[in-house]
């Protein structure tokens, strides 16, 4: 804000450590990072490296032990955990790994749980995520309940449930994780429409390299530090290469060699 | 989608686990009602059965003691008596074997009518009773057990008066709970005449009917004054009382019924608490998400302890229900044969109603409260990082 970046995300020297009984753990270490709107961007290194810690500290579902994150000109920090809540049911759309759908609930009851959370009569939080179920395509699924649906369907309408509020914001966390090759793609594809169609920011969490060819960036993460130079060039090269010899590699792929 | 549907449908979701809490609540509500109407139910029948301004004078040392006979005379002129009669235990079996199988007593018979105004007993068996020396008065329980009839001829051995008795009942007790056998004291008093030379002169238990109830008191003291440094010291209590000893000590079966009901409710809090975990912890990746995606504490809070208390208030409202029924079919069954006894005093009242509802909304809280607690304040990060 003060130093004038369009940034949509702004994430200054920020550390997350963790106290596990006496350890230390250091799951972040003096990490900035900028991120434009309207622009999809992909955290990606192997496990452990840190990319969830970033990724919650991004959308506030978690502070950061130094550093201040900033989005949308909102410092998160002068937010107290109600005021976070509120902050994130607005602003924010959250995907993850595993759908964690609710499963007494039909897709479309599913859709309009945050809705709760807002002002809109029923009818009218009935028609939006009749709309965002739409969007992604599951305009046939609407009273279908989730055990009915397939894997795939069912990360449809979680991100269905991420876009019904209309956040400037959406983060996934591993959404192409539990899904099949033809199905990952088609969530990437959609990933992609959400920022291309509807001007959404994204930042995902991935350690697909197959999601290279669908975002606008790449950040690397690796043991906490974000890698810059040489050694980003280093990690993207690798992965690539890996991405080249298995034209489709499997989702889980770690893309070293 | 409304909040309401949200914790309607979590109840759905494990219907066999929501179907057997709530029927444990279900039961233990019908049983803290059934409970909690006994010491009611017991109190009712001593108001039935037992009259305000009846005193029964007997020996301090106890009721199988006995007191001098000039006692009841005595006692019939300590002021606001209205009538006073003695008896004494006559301890007569009728069937073969020597078991006594009702109450027998040899009575004064001339002053039953005054001390038993309120006694269904016809006028003209109450003269009869008065006018035939061997005139033996029976309880309607007794008669139908035996298939007596009035004018029929009973013989009685006592088990510890050397003299066998030949009865003429002459009239009925109308009151199908009522199993005594009253004959005339005269009776007795000269067949020991004839057999040892002399009567016995001393009387068991004397009954006492107080002008109005403000005397009872009053008559009490001066009974026991006035026995005080005699032989026989004398106690009186009111015939509540005086029956309240036949069923123990009301105040500690009321103590007892009031643990059983805590422990009861205990229990059911357990059993309740423990589903409710079971359940956060079964949806703690859909809580997780819920907190992520903005749902406030309060509202995951209120949310999970909703689910607890309207399952336990609809069990709760279902075992008031059945207590209800169970009463009202206790009654029916009950309705005029009597042979039910106390049970058809059985009846739940609105305070008990109250006091269900109460225990089952109480039951939901104090069972949902801890663990909605726990999944409430658990941080989002934590949340998240323990399921992915
Ligand atoms: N809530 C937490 N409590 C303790 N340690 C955590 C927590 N979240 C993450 N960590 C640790 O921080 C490190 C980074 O974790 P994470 O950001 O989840 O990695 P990634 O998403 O890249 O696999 C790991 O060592 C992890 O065990
Ligand atoms: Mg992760």
């Amino acid at each position: 804000m003060a130093d004038g970046s369009n940034a949509l995300i702004d994430v200054r020297n920020v550390s997350r450590h963790y106290v596990r009984n006496v350890d230390e753990v250091h799951a972040l270490d003096d990490v900035s990072l900028e991120v434009p709107a309207a622009c999809f961007v992909a955290l990606m290194g192997p496990s452990g490296s840190g990319k969830s810690t970033l990724l919650n500290l991004i959308s506030g579902i978690d502070r950061p032990s130094e550093g201040e994150v900033i989005v949308a000109g909102q410092p998160l920090s002068t937010l107290d955990e109600d005021e976070l809540a509120t902050w994130r049911a607005r602003h924010v759309g959250l995907i993850f790994q595993f759908f964690n759908l609710i499963p007494v609930l039909s897709a479309r009851e599913n859709v309009a749980l945050p809705l709760l959370l807002t002002d809109l009569d029923k009818a009218e939080r009935r028609r939006r995520a009749e709309t965002a179920l739409r969007v992604v395509g599951l305009e046939e699924r609407f009273d279908h309940f989730p055990r009915t649906l397939s894997g795939g369907e069912q990360q449809r309408v979680a991100i269905a449930r991420a876009i019904v509020t209309d956040p400037d914001l959406i983060v996934a966390d591993e959404p192409t994780g539990d899904l099949d090759a033809r199905n990952a793609e088609a969530i990437l594809d959609l990933l992609r429409a959400l920022k291309n169609e509807f001007g959404k920011t994204i930042v995902m969490v991935t350690h697909d390299s197959r999601a290279l060819r669908y975002v606008d960036e790449a950040h690397h993460l690796d043991k906490g530090v974000l890698l810059t130079g040489e050694e980003a060039e280093r990690a993207a090269a690798a992965l690539l290469a890996a991405a080249g010899a298995h034209p489709m590699p499997p989702a889980r792929s770690d893309g070293s060699s | 989608m409304t909040h309401t549907r949200l914790v309607l449908a979590n109840l759905g979701r494990n219907k066999l686990r929501t179907a057997f809490t709530g029927g444990a609540i279900t039961l233990a509500v019908l049983l803290v009602c059934i409970l909690l109407t006994m010491p009611a139910a017991m109190d009712r029948l001593l108001e039935d059965i037992a009259s305000d301004v009846r005193i029964s004078v007997h020996n301090k040392a106890g009721l199988v003691y006995s007191m001098p006979g000039s006692f009841t005379r005595k006692v019939r002129n300590i002021d606001g008596v209205a009538a006073a009669v003695g008896m004494v235990w006559y301890g007569g079996a009728y069937e073969d074997g020597g078991k006594v199988t009702f109450p027998n007593f040899a009575i004064e018979s001339e002053h039953v009518g005054a001390v038993y105004p309120d006694y269904p007993i016809e006028k003209e068996e109450l003269a009869d009773f008065v006018r035939y020396r061997d005139g033996a008065i029976v309880g309607a329980q007794t008669m139908d057990k035996y298939g007596w009839k009035i004018g029929d001829r009973v013989t009685l051995k006592s088990t510890i008066w050397p003299v066998d008795l030949d009865f003429r009942i002459v009239g009925r007790i109308d009151n199908p709970q009522s199993p005594h056998f009253w004959f005339s004291r005269t009776y007795l008093d000269e067949a020991m005449k004839a057999k040892l030379g002399q009567a016995a002169g001393f009387v068991g238990t004397i009954w006492v009917r107080a002008a109005d109830p403000s005397r009872v008191n009053s008559i009490m003291l001066a009974v026991e004054e006035m026995s005080r440094n005699s032989d026989a010291e004398a106690v009186a209590e009111t015939e509540k009382s005086f029956f309240q000893n036949f069923f123990g000590s009301l105040e500690g079966f009321i103590r007892i019924i009031l643990l059983v009901t805590g422990l009861v409710t205990l229990c059911i809090i357990f059993i309740a608490a423990n589903t409710a975990s079971m359940n956060v912890r079964e949806r703690s990746g859909e809580i997780a998400v819920l907190k992520a995606i903005g749902f406030a504490r309060r509202f995951i809070f209120g949310s999970l302890l909703g689910e607890v208390v309207v399952l336990s208030t609809v069990a709760g409202a279902v075992g008031v229900g059945l207590a209800l029924g169970f009463a009202g079919l206790l009654q029916s069954l009950a309705g005029g044969d009597g042979s039910l006894g106390p049970l058809g005093g059985f009846i739940i009242t609105a305070p008990v109603l109250v006091q269900g509802l109460f225990l089952s909304l109480f039951i939901g809280m104090l069972a949902g409260v801890v663990p909605s607690f726990g999944a409430a304040r658990k941080p989002v990060a934590l949340a998240l990082h323990e399921i992915f």
